[in-house]
C-alpha cells in the first residue's frame, strides 16, 4: 500500500516531468532539451542558480558555523542564546517573501538604510548581492542547526585533552575542532545549495531580470506562457544539481550524521573554548547577524500597521480588517488543507521511518529513498511535476484539494521519517521483543509500544507538515485552483499587486499562527511520558 | 515422555547467515538440548559463541535455520514467540519507558485480556515477591538499575510462563549488586518453579544459580554438566580455562593403575591421582592443575618444579603469584596468607604439584 | 501484519480525502478568474452580487497566468467567466477556442473596437498606457515628465524603470504592441528601440501594476503603467507625474468573455449584461477607479478626462495584436529579456 502511494506520488509524477520533457510525439528527442538552452535567458538562468546556491553555501555555512560555535563555545547566558534561538528560527516558520520584501524597504534606491540612512542614491536592489544576503539570512539557520550538535559533541573531552596537551586556543581550534566538523561543515553547505537551489521566492522578488535562475524561469514558462514542456526542462535542469546534493549528500557526508543527532547534545562544556577578546568578537558577530533579522522582522510588523509603508505611516488595523475579510477564504483553505495534511504527514512519516526502521523486507532502503525524493527535490520541480501527471487523467488531481494535500503529505512527511528512524535507533528492539514475549502480536506491539514511543517523531513530522502547508509556496504555486486557495499564494499575488500592508499583515498572522501550534505541539511533546531524551531528538528542526 | 520428561527440547539447532566478509558462518551450529522441568539451566560462554542467538530462538525472536524447538510436548519450531508464552528478562531490562511501573508488569495480563480485579491481584503479588509494594506509579526512568531489573523480572513472571529466559540479567548492574540480584534471582526461580534457561558471559555467577551448566564455544556446546563437573573435569583445555582459572600443563603418561598415574612434567616424574583422558598411555596430553591446587616452596626443595616469581599480588584473603617455570607461566593462589611465607618477585622457588585433583586432557594445545 | 497496518491508513487516507472534496458549490454562485487586480474586481463584482444576488467566487491572475490556466483547462472548465484584462488577451483566447459567443443587449450600442464581431468577447473600460514617473526624481535631475517614446531613453533613467514581464503581463504585451504601433509595426525598429530602453529598466515585474509601488516611493524613477494603475498611485498620495509620449500609445480595451463548456452559463451571462452596460460602468467614478467606460453611454470622469485631454491615444488592433502575440512575446523573451 505504501509502494502503492509512493508510486503514484513520487515516481510516476516524475516519470511524467522527463516524458514531458524527453518525448517528442512519443519518441525520445533533445529537441525541447536544445530549443529551452538556446535561450541566452536560460543558459544565464542554470549558472546564476548554481553561482547562487553555492555562494549560498559558503557564506550561510560560515555564518551557521559563526553562531553554533559562539552558542557552544562562549558560555553566553541563557537569555543570549535564547536571542540567537529566536533569531534563527523566525526564518524557518516564516512564509516566503519576508525578508525579500523587507530588503526591498531597507535596500532600495529609497531604502530605509540605503536611501534614508546612508544617503546613497540610485542604489539597484535587485541581483546577486540582495539575493544572496536575503537567501543567506533566511538559510543559514538551517546550518546552525546542523552545526550547533556537532560543535556540542565534539565539544568537551577532545578540546579538554588537545589543552592539556599544551595547545593554545586558536591552535585547538584549528587542529582539532575545525577538521571534526568537516563533515558537518560540509552536509551544512550541500543543504544550504539544496535550499538555494530550490528557492523560488526570494529571488521571485529580489533577483531582478537581470539575474535568471532556474526555479523562477521555470515558473514564468509555465505559468505565463504555459509552456509545460518549457518547464519540464527547465526542472529537469534544476533536478541535474538537486539530485548530485542529494546523493553526496547520503553517501559521503550522511553517514556520520546519525551518531551527531543522538550525541549528548546536551553536554555543555565549561572550558572557556576562546579568549575573552575572540569572544567580544564573536558575540558581537552574532548579535549583529540577530539583530538585522529582528529588525526585519520588526519591519514587516510596522509595514502591517501603517496605511502605506513609506508613503503614510499613520497607524491602521485595516491590513488585517481585509485579510480576515478578503483573505477570509484563503486562510480557511490552508487551515483546512494543513489540518488534513498534518495527521496523514505525520503518519505516513512515522509508518515510513518504522518499516525502514524495523521492517524486514527487500527494497527498504528503495522505500527510503524513494521517500526521501519529494523532500530533496526543489518544490518547483515536485509542483511541476505534479501539474503535469495530474492534469489529465488517468489521474486528474488538479483543481481540488487533495493534489494540494499529497504533494505537502510527499514533500513533508520525511522530517517525520528521519526522527522515526533516528529514535528507533535509540529504542532497544529488546522493547519490541519483550512485547512479543508477553504475547502481543505485531500489530498490538505496535499500537501499544513502538507508536507510543515514537510519538515525538509524530508530533516533529506534524509540526513540520504543519510549519510547511502554511509557508510552502514553491510547489503549491502550481497546484493551486479557484476552489482552493493559500495564504502564501495570496502573499505572492498581494506582493505583485503591491498591496504591501496585506502581504504583510498575512506575513504577520501566518508567523504568529505557526509559532503557536509550535509550541503547542513542543509543550506537548514535553508532557509525553517516557524517557526525557527522547524530546529533543525531535526538535522540530528542517 | 512422562518417565522422562523435558521441559525444552532443542533438536540439532543452527543458526547460519550470511557474513559480508567471512561468507556463510553459523552462530550456533547443529545444537541439541534437553532441560528438565524446574531447571535453570545456565548457556555460559564468552561473547560471540552463540549463547544469546540460542536463547533467542528458544523465544521465538529468531528463527532456527535447521533443527526443531520442543516446549513441553509441543513443537514450537514455527510458533511466533508471541504464541509460545515465555517469559523473557533483557540485559537492558527492555522496560516499556513510556509506562508505569504497573502498567510494565500489567502488560501481558492486559494482552491476555484478564478482568481488573485479578490484573490487580496478579501484579500486587508478583510486586510483592519481587519486593516493589508501592513502586505501582512509578515511571522506569525514575528507578535504579536493580529496581528495573526487579520490574523486568516480575513483568516475566506474572503471565506464569512455562519457561523463564534470562538474556544476560546482571550484565549492567554493578558488583555487589550483581551478587545480591542473582541470589534473588535463584530464590525466585525456585519458589515459583518455572523451568528456566539463563544465558550469561560470567563463570562465577553461572556456577552460584545453575542447576546445569552448557558451556558454549564457537556455536556449540563445549561441555554439559553441573558446576563441579565442569570445574573437576573440564572436557577441553577452553572449558578448562573458561570455568575458573587453570594451568595446563603438558605432560606424558609414563604409567597408569585406575585413577593413578604416573606423568612427566618437564623432564619431571610426578605420581598423582587423577581423572580424564583414559586411554593415554604414552602419549602427550594437558594436566590440567588449578592455582589453588599448586604450592609453594623454597627453591630447592624436594620434587618440585623449579620457577621465579614473576609477580605477587596481595588480595586480603589470598596471594596471586604468577611463576616462571620453564617456558611457561604458572599461576599459583596461597590462601590464608598470614601464615604462608612470603616469596617477593625475583625469587627462585620450588612449585609443588599435588598428589590428587589432576585432570587429563587428550586434546592438543590450542 | 505491516500490511494490516497500511490498509488501516490507506483507510483513514481515503476517509480524509473525502473530507478534503469541497461539497459542489451553490447553485447561485459563478465561477471566475479576474485579470483585474483585487482593488478594481472586488468592489465591482460585490457590486454585481448586490445587484443581481448571484455570489461571485473569484480569483485573481496576471492576464497570461489567467489565459494560460483557461487553456490548459479547456478540457474541464473550472470557471464561467474570463473577467477583465486587456483584449489582445481573449485575442489570444480566441485563437485557442476557449471562450463561448455571447451577445449582450448592449452589443450593439458599443463602437466595433469594443466588440468581438461575433460576440467572443465585448469591452467593459478602456485603459490606455501612460508614462508615470517620480516627481521628486524628476526634480532631482532637472528633467520635465516623458513627453516622447525617446525621453524614456535618457541615461538619467539608467537603472531606473520598471514596467511588466511579457511572460505574465497583458500590460506588458499591450507596451510591445503600443511601440510596435509607434514605429509604424517595422519589427526590427521596435525591438532595436526596446533593446534600447532595457539599459534603462530596473526590474521587469510581474503584474502590470508592479512598478507602480516602487515609482511612487522613489525606488523607481518611472515606467509605462495603464492609467487605472497609475492615477491609483496618485490618488494614494505619492507624488508622480503622468505623461504621454506625442508619438502616441496604445490604450487596450478591457474585455469579458463566457468560457466555453462553462458550469453555469447562465449566471456568466448575466454578469456579461451586467458589467458590459452602463451599470457597471457608472460605478468606475463611485469607486474612484479611472478606467475610460467602454459603453458611450456612460461619461468618462471629470478629472479623468482632464488628465487625457490633448494625449495621443491609439486603440491596438486586436486582430493584429491577437495573430501576432505568441511570437512577439517570444522574441520580447528571447532578444529583450536577458
Amino acid at each position: 500500500m505504501l509502494w502503492i502511494l509512493l508510486a503514484l506520488f513520487v515516481v510516476y509524477p516524475l516519470a511524467a516531468m522527463f516524458g514531458q520533457a524527453f518525448l517528442v510525439d512519443g519518441r525520445p528527442s533533445l529537441a525541447p532539451l536544445l530549443s529551452i538552452l538556446a535561450l541566452p535567458n536560460h543558459r544565464a538562468a542554470m549558472w546564476n542558480s548554481l553561482v547562487l546556491g553555492a555562494l549560498v553555501g559558503v557564506i550561510g555555512t560560515a555564518v551557521g558555523f559563526l553562531f553554533a560555535f559562539t552558542a557552544t563555545r562562549c558560555n553566553l547566558p541563557a537569555r543570549w542564546v535564547r536571542l540567537l534561538d529566536v533569531a534563527t528560527l523566525l526564518p524557518l516558520i516564516s512564509p516566503p517573501f519576508t525578508t525579500s520584501i523587507a530588503f526591498v524597504f531597507s535596500f532600495g534606491p529609497r531604502g530605509l538604510i540605503t536611501y534614508e540612512l546612508l544617503g546613497v542614491k540610485g542604489t539597484n536592489v535587485y541581483g546577486l548581492p540582495s539575493t544572496l544576503a536575503a537567501e543567506v539570512l533566511t538559510y543559514f539557520p538551517i546550518a546552525y542547526l546542523a552545526l550547533r550538535p556537532v560543535l556540542a559533541a565534539i565539544g568537551g573531552n577532545i578540546e579538554e585533552m588537545a589543552f592539556s596537551l599544551g595547545s593554545s586556543r586558536w591552535r585547538v581550534f584549528r587542529t582539532v575542532t575545525l577538521p571534526l566538523t568537516v563533515p558537518g561543515l560540509a552536509n551544512a553547505f550541500l543543504l544550504l545549495f539544496a535550499a538555494s537551489l530550490a528557492d523560488f521566492a526570494t529571488p521571485l522578488i529580489l533577483a531582478g531580470s537581470r539575474f535568471p535562475v532556474l526555479p523562477t524561469e521555470a515558473y514564468l514558462q509555465i505559468t505565463g506562457l504555459f509552456d509545460l514542456k518549457g518547464g519540464a526542462v527547465l526542472s529537469f535542469l534544476l533536478l541535474v544539481p538537486a539530485a548530485i546534493v542529494f546523493l553526496a549528500q547520503r553517501y559521503w557526508v550522511g553517514r556520520g550524521h546519525y551518531v551527531t543527532v543522538t550525541g549528548k547534545s546536551g553536554a555543555q562544556s565549561t572550558l572557556d573554548g576562546v579568549s575573552p577578546g575572540a569572544r567580544a568578537v564573536l558575540v558581537a558577530a552574532c548579535a549583529a547577524v540577530a539583530l538585522s533579522i529582528l529588525y526585519l522582522y520588526a519591519l514587516l510588523l510596522y509595514a502591517s500597521v501603517v496605511v502605506a509603508f513609506g508613503a503614510n505611516h499613520a497607524l491602521t488595523l485595516k491590513h488585517y480588517v481585509v485579510i480576515f475579510t478578503e483573505g477570509r477564504k484563503a486562510i480557511i483553505d490552508t487551515l483546512i488543507i494543513a489540518f488534513i495534511g498534518m495527521p496523514l504527514g505525520g503518519l505516513f512519516g512515522v509508518l515510513v521511518g518504522y518499516l525502514v526502521a524495523r521492517g524486514e523486507f527487500r527494497g527498504r532502503q528503495a522505500m527510503e529513498i524513494a521517500s526521501m525524493v519529494n523532500y530533496a527535490l526543489p518544490g518547483t520541480i515536485v509542483g511541476i511535476a505534479y501539474l503535469i501527471a495530474f492534469n489529465d487523467p488517468p489521474i486528474a488531481l488538479t483543481g481540488g484539494a487533495l493534489i494540494i494535500v499529497a504533494c505537502y503529505v510527499f514533500r513533508y512527511s520525511p522530517t517525520g521519517t528521519r526522527t522515526t528512524i533516528a529514535l528507533l535507533k535509540q529504542i532497544d528492539r529488546g522493547i519490541e521483543e519483550a512485547s512479543h514475549s508477553l504475547g502481543a502480536g505485531s500489530f498490538t506491539t505496535f499500537r501499544r509500544v513502538t507508536l507510543p514511543l515514537v510519538l515525538p517523531a509524530f508530533f516533529a513530522g506534524l509540526g513540520v507538515v504543519f510549519i510547511r502547508s502554511m509557508t510552502a509556496i514553491s510547489a503549491t504555486i502550481f497546484l493551486v485552483s479557484i476552489d482552493w486557495v493559500l495564504i502564501t499564494v495570496r502573499i505572492l499575488e498581494n506582493m505583485t499587486e503591491l498591496s504591501l500592508g496585506p502581504a504583510a499583515a498575512f506575513s504577520v498572522f501566518v508567523i504568529v499562527l505557526v509559532m503557536a501550534v509550535t509550541s503547542a505541539i513542543s509543550a506537548l511533546l514535553r508532557r509525553l511520558p517516557g524517557p526525557p531524551g527522547a524530546a529533543s531528538v525531535a526538535g522540530l528542526g528542517g | 515422555m512422562a518417565a522422562n520428561p523435558v521441559a525444552i527440547r532443542l533438536e540439532g539447532i543452527s543458526a547460519r547467515f550470511d557474513h559480508r566478509v567471512k561468507g556463510a558462518v553459523a552462530a550456533v551450529d547443529n545444537v541439541s538440548l534437553d532441560v528438565a522441568p524446574g531447571e535453570l539451566l545456565t548457556l555460559l560462554g564468552p561473547s560471540g559463541c552463540g549463547k544469546t542467538t540460542t536463547l533467542r530462538m528458544i523465544a521465538g525472536f529468531q528463527k532456527p535455520s535447521a533443527g526443531r524447538i520442543q516446549i513441553g510436548d509441543q513443537d514450537v519450531t514455527e510458533v511466533m514467540s508471541n504464541d509460545r508464552n515465555i517469559g523473557f528478562v533483557f540485559q537492558n531490562y527492555a522496560l516499556f519507558p513510556h509506562l508505569s511501573v504497573y502498567e510494565n508488569v500489567a502488560y501481558g495480563l492486559r494482552v491476555r485480556k484478564l478482568d481488573d480485579a485479578a490484573m490487580r491481584g496478579a501484579v500486587g503479588d508478583v510486586l510483592a515477591l519481587v519486593g516493589l509494594k508501592g513502586y505501582e506509579g512509578q515511571m522506569p526512568h525514575q528507578l535504579s538499575g536493580g529496581e528495573q531489573q526487579r520490574v523486568a523480572l516480575a513483568r516475566a513472571i506474572v503471565i506464569r510462563p512455562r519457561v523463564l529466559l534470562f538474556d544476560e540479567p546482571l550484565s549492567n548492574l554493578d558488583a555487589k549488586l550483581r551478587v545480591q540480584m542473582r541470589g534473588e534471582i535463584q530464590r525466585l526461580q525456585r519458589e515459583v518453579g518455572i523451568t528456566t534457561v539463563y544465558v550469561t558471559h560470567d563463570q562465577e555467577e553461572a556456577m552460584a544459580i545453575s542447576d546445569r551448566i552448557a558451556v558454549m564455544n564457537k556455536g556449540v556446546i563445549a561441555q554439559l554438566g553441573s558446576a563441579e563437573d565442569l570445574y573437576q573435569r573440564p572436557a577441553s583445555a577452553f572449558v578448562a580455562k573458561f570455568i575458573g582459572r587453570a594451568n595446563l600443563l603438558r605432560a606424558t603418561v609414563l604409567a597408569r593403575d585406575g585413577d593413578r598415574v604416573t606423568l612427566d612434567i618437564a623432564g619431571r616424574r610426578h605420581q598423582a591421582a587423577a581423572t580424564g583422558a583414559a586411554s593415554s598411555l604414552g602419549k602427550t596430553i594437558q594436566a590440567v592443575v588449578r592455582p589453588e591446587a599448586l604450592a609453594i616452596d623454597a627453591a630447592g626443595a624436594g620434587a618440585s618444579l623449579p620457577g621465579t616469581v614473576v609477580t605477587r599480588t596481595y588480595l586480603g584473603e589470598k596471594v596471586e603469584y604468577l611463576i616462571a617455570a620453564g617456558d611457561e607461566t604458572l599461576q599459583v593462589v596461597q590462601l590464608g596468607p598470614a601464615e604462608a611465607r612470603r616469596f617477593p618477585s625475583g625469587t627462585s622457588v620450588g612449585i609443588r604439584l599435588p598428589a590428587t585433583g589432576i585432570h587429563l586432557i587428550e586434546e592438543p594445545e590450542a | 501484519m505491516y500490511r494490516s497496518i497500511a490498509r488501516r491508513t490507506a483507510l483513514l487516507a481515503a476517509g480524509l480525502a473525502l473530507l478534503a472534496i469541497r461539497p459542489t458549490q451553490a447553485q447561485d454562485t459563478l465561477n471566475a478568474y479576474s485579470i483585474w487586480p483585487e482593488n478594481w474586481a472586488r468592489p465591482m463584482l460585490e457590486e454585481f452580487t448586490k445587484a443581481s444576488g448571484i455570489k461571485v467566487n473569484f480569483l485573481r491572475f496576471s492576464s497570461g497566468e489567467a489565459l494560460a490556466r483557461v487553456i490548459a483547462e479547456k478540457g474541464n472548465p473550472k470557471i464561467d467567466v474570463l473577467f477583465g484584462g486587456p483584449v489582445e488577451t481573449f485575442a489570444a483566447g480566441v485563437k485557442e477556442g476557449v471562450f463561448e459567443p455571447y451577445k449582450p443587449p448592449s452589443f450593439a450600442a458599443l463602437p466595433a473596437r469594443f466588440k468581438h464581431p461575433d460576440g467572443v468577447w465585448v469591452a467593459i473600460a478602456d485603459d490606455p498606457l501612460v508614462f508615470m514617473t517620480n516627481t521628486k526624481f524628476l526634480a532631482e535631475n532637472k528633467l520635465n515628465a516623458p513627453a516622447s517614446w525617446d525621453d524614456l531613453l535618457n541615461p538619467a533613467y539608467k537603472n531606473g524603470l520598471q514596467m511588466a514581464d511579457a511572460r505574465t503581463s497583458g500590460t506588458a504585451v499591450t507596451r510591445i504592441f503600443s511601440i510596435l504601433e509607434a514605429n509604424g509595426r517595422d519589427e526590427e525598429k521596435a525591438f532595436a528601440y526596446m533593446k534600447k530602453l532595457r539599459g534603462n529598466v530596473q526590474l521587469y515585474t510581474k503584474s502590470g501594476g508592479g512598478g507602480t509601488l516602487p515609482v511612487g516611493l522613489g525606488q523607481a524613477s518611472g515606467g509605462i503603467f495603464f492609467i487605472v494603475d497609475a492615477l491609483d498611485t496618485k490618488a494614494k498620495g505619492y507624488d508622480v507625474q503622468i505623461s504621454f509620449p506625442k508619438e502616441g500609445i496604445g490604450t487596450a480595451a478591457e474585455g469579458i468573455a463566457l468560457i466555453k463548456g462553462a458550469k453555469s452559463p447562465e449566471l456568466g451571462k448575466k454578469l456579461i449584461d451586467w458589467a458590459s452596460s452602463p451599470a457597471m460602468q457608472s460605478l468606475f467614478a463611485v469607486h474612484k477607479i479611472n478606467f475610460v467606460p467602454a459603453h458611450p453611454e456612460v461619461k468618462t470622469e471629470a478629472s479623468l478626462a482632464a488628465v487625457l485631454k490633448g494625449a495621443k491615444v491609439f486603440a491596438i488592433d486586436d486582430a493584429y495584436a491577437g495573430a501576432n502575440r505568441k511570437r512577439v512575446v517570444d522574441r520580447w523573451v528571447a532578444e529583450i529579456l536577458p
